[in-house]
């Protein structure tokens, strides 16, 4: 007989713990409080109904997202916003100050030709610099 | 004298028109537009709502009148699927995608006017909103439907029919 599934979703949770794991406002709430308590990762109309495009879109915001993650290694506070106006394609990131803002300035620009010569689009890099990461609760 | 050699170079004799070069004056008629239906579609309903405070605004602004401003139901598409990779069929997992909807509808419109009010609330759609624009034209009526067909026959075809 294989095992039974336990009956607790593990999805998108951060399981409780001692009290000494910092989570932030977005790891904290599971998907179900999407649209109540929390907003949208990646905004496009590919799910709207009588749209297309869902699939190129969900494909395009992981490589975005691994993307983010590498050239700015270990900087990013949070979740990277995705946002696609007609267009462009705003990349909102919130980083640490661990660089010197001239090898941010740097990276930035990297990131934003290389994505536009890949997606064929203008791409836009709107960043935030935070001193830490914003705890919202220790689990 | 001394008047005339002052006005000599200015220009306050010679009235040009003042020519704005974004402004283009063209001699065809305008089509006219009866309606302007813009169907607007999102997941947020907040962010559609403050769409609508903006659009309705724009509209005044350029005194575009407004007949009515519409909020069709919701539609949920829903979906089941396995929760696991493997076996497990008992236990499934729900998705759900809502779209929610707005309804403008403007009358009584000239073209110029609506491809201003077009393009500046297009460029200010906000992200993960859609629009569908509908237009309604009014024409005149062609010339070979004002009189009824049976009135322009010759008066012939009653002697055929009789004998």
């Amino acid at each position: 007989h294989p095992e039974p599934l336990s009956p607790q979703t593990r999805a998108a949770r951060v399981r409780v713990g001692k009290g000494d794991k910092p989570v932030t406002y977005e790891q904290a709430h599971p998907p179900h409080y999407i649209a109540h308590r929390k907003g949208w990762l990646s905004l496009h109309t590919g799910n709207l109904h009588g749209e297309a495009g869902a699939a190129e879109r969900a494909v395009e915001d992981s490589f975005l997202r691994r993307f983010m993650f590498g050239t700015f290694p270990g900087l990013l506070a949070d979740e990277v916003v995705l946002k696609r106006r007609g267009n462009l394609l705003v990349v909102c990131a919130l980083l640490n100050r661990a660089l010197p803002p001239s090898k941010i300035y740097f990276l930035v620009g990297y990131a934003e030709t290389l994505l536009s010569h890949f997606y064929k689009c203008p791409v836009r890099l709107e960043l935030q610099t935070v001193p830490a990461r914003v705890v919202y609760k220790y689990l | 004298s001394l008047m005339g050699a002052r006005l000599a170079g200015s220009h306050v004799d010679t009235q040009e028109p003042k020519t704005n070069p974004l402004v283009s004056i063209s001699d065809e008629p305008e089509t006219l537009y009866k309606r302007l239906s813009l169907l607007v579609k999102g997941h947020d309903k907040a962010v559609l709502d403050s769409y609508e405070y903006f659009a309705v605004l724009a509209a005044k602004e350029l005194g575009i009148s407004v007949e009515k401003v519409d909020k069709p139901p919701k539609t949920i598409e829903r979906f089941t699927l396995l929760k696991s990779v493997h076996i497990y069929k008992k236990h499934r997992v729900q998705y759900e995608m809502r779209t929610h909807y707005l309804c403008l509808e403007l009358k009584h419109l000239t073209s110029s006017t609506a491809a201003v009010y077009l393009e500046y609330v297009q460029r200010n759609l906000p992200e993960g909103v859609a629009m569908e624009v509908k237009k309604t034209k009014i024409e005149r009526i062609p010339e070979h439907i004002k009189k009824p067909v049976w009135d322009t026959l010759p008066q012939v075809e009653e002697a055929e029919v009789k004998s």
